[in-house]
């Protein structure tokens, strides 16, 4: 395979084909309450010339750090979850920006951010992004505006140690009471699935890392209507209702993915309007073949939210 | 146990004067406690042995289910193959390098699972704020290599 030309740093060499001008443009994000979420599957992902299109988008050290993976499979997926971001961004730029001049940073704590350059002639978008991986999908959460964090599990997913081990080490006292009450072995492990993609999204909306906002440290509650409230637990536990709310900033939304995943998404809102945090987010979902083909999944039984 | 193993194949090959003696004589000492007092080492106060640590804690991530065996190799095999320099063992100069992202391909509940059987494994409870730093094996053994609550 020949080896790709260096590319400048922020445009695409002249006379090469701009691939990127297929991103269809997304619907915009209309307001800060609304997530946009886009994810490939990278099974069915196998066509070469599509990957080497991909793999051509990322940046010299992402190349490196994708082919420094133990296997071909750990590659593409690494490979694959940077082409996704980068394509993503692209669309929510109308495609001004190409994939392959995206800078991203760290933060402190080592959430991944957009770089933008003070010198750069392009404005500065508002786009707040979040990555997650499993081995069968990998999906990208979009926000603007506000930070995000989204994570998705299989919902079948096997733990070695059982539930309520697990839950007793990590989570709240009240969140292991609520799983203890679930009779069926499945139910249960359904259950800690959706409070574990729940946290994992808080957590990873927040940016400070899991020891940053220790799973035992919050409850997460699935209430009716849709609502998912978020308290602090109280440092003692005497009684229940005595826990900070911090439902206010936050928002979630809980989905069953085509049936085979859960998936968490959450933002921070820290508008102060007169509605209360019941309003939910308006959540957009799309799969994708980037450049080839995207298929709106949400408002069909693919996206189902979890009530 | 693969160690004990490791340890006879490399004995042969170390000319230590007290295993001359007749093996009949009253009082010998097994081959394994003369080679750890035969260390650099030494006693170390209540801190387990790195080679130990290394080798238990390559096993519990082999338990692991997802993990496939294949993909982790214990500290033993590693000696056999190791460098002919086996002055002092004890000294992990071969340690398996697998990282769990990179090179086990394990996410986040898989981690914390992992951790979780460490502190099984080890008797004592790791912090989040230091469990997040176990990404690897190495770290992994050094972490619990250098907290003397590990049994």
């Amino acid at each position: 395979m020949p080896v790709p030309p260096p590319l400048p740093p922020r445009t695409p060499p002249p006379g090469v084909a701009r691939p990127f001008a297929s991103l269809p443009p997304p619907p915009p994000l209309q307001s800060r309450r609304e997530v946009h979420v886009w994810y490939v599957c990278p099974d069915e992902l196998n066509d070469h010339s599509h990957l080497d299109m991909y793999m051509e988008l990322l940046s010299p050290s992402e190349r490196k750090n994708a082919l420094s993976m133990n296997g071909p499979r750990l590659q593409k997926d690494a490979m694959l979850s940077r082409a996704l971001l980068r394509t993503t961004l692209s669309r929510y730029t109308n495609s001004k920006i190409d994939p392959r001049s995206f800078e991203f940073k760290k933060n402190k704590f080592g959430k991944p951010e957009i770089l933008w350059r003070s010198d750069d002639s392009n404005m500065e978008w508002p786009w707040h992004f979040n990555i997650s991986h499993t081995s069968s999908l990998i999906a990208c959460g979009i926000a603007m505006d506000a930070p995000i964090g989204i994570d998705v599990e299989e919902k079948k997913r096997k733990t070695t140690k059982s539930i309520l081990s697990l839950a007793r080490r990590y989570f709240t006292p009240s969140e292991v009471d609520s799983l203890a009450k679930i009779a069926d072995s499945d139910a249960q492990q359904k259950e800690f699935i959706k409070l574990w993609t729940l946290k994992e999204a808080y957590v990873k909306a927040l940016g400070r890392g899991f020891s940053g906002a220790p799973f035992n440290r919050f409850s997460i509650q699935l209430k009716t209507n849709s609502r998912i409230q978020i308290t602090k637990a109280p440092k003692v536990c005497n009684d229940s209702d005595s826990g900070d709310y911090l439902s206010e900033n936050w928002r979630f939304a809980l989905t069953e993915l085509n049936s085979s995943y859960y998936m968490a998404v959450c933002i921070e809102d820290n508008s102060r309007g007169s509605e209360n945090g019941s309003v939910p987010l308006g959540l957009k979902v799309w799969k994708t073949v980037p450049f080839i083909e995207d298929t709106l999944v949400s408002g069909t039984d693919a996206v189902k939210l979890i009530t | 146990m693969a160690m004990a193993a490791a340890r006879r194949a490399l004995l042969s090959h170390l000319r230590v004067p007290v295993l001359a003696r007749p093996a009949a004589a009253a009082g010998s000492v097994p081959a394994a406690r003369l080679l750890s007092s035969a260390t650099e080492e030494g006693s170390k106060g209540s801190f387990l042995d790195k080679g130990e640590v290394a080798d238990r804690i390559v096993s519990v991530v082999k338990n692991f289910q997802k993990v496939e065996p294949s993909k982790v190799s214990t500290v033993a095999d590693a000696h056999r193959t190791a460098d002919s320099d086996l002055g002092v063992l004890g000294l992990c100069s071969v340690t398996p390098n697998a990282h769990f992202q990179k090179d086990l391909g394990l996410d986040s509940l898989d981690t914390v699972e992992i951790v979780m059987a460490f502190e099984e494994e080890f008797g004592f409870e790791i912090p989040d704020n230091e469990a997040e730093k176990i990404d690897s094996i190495k770290t992994a053994v050094d972490f619990v290599a250098s907290h003397p609550q590990a049994k």
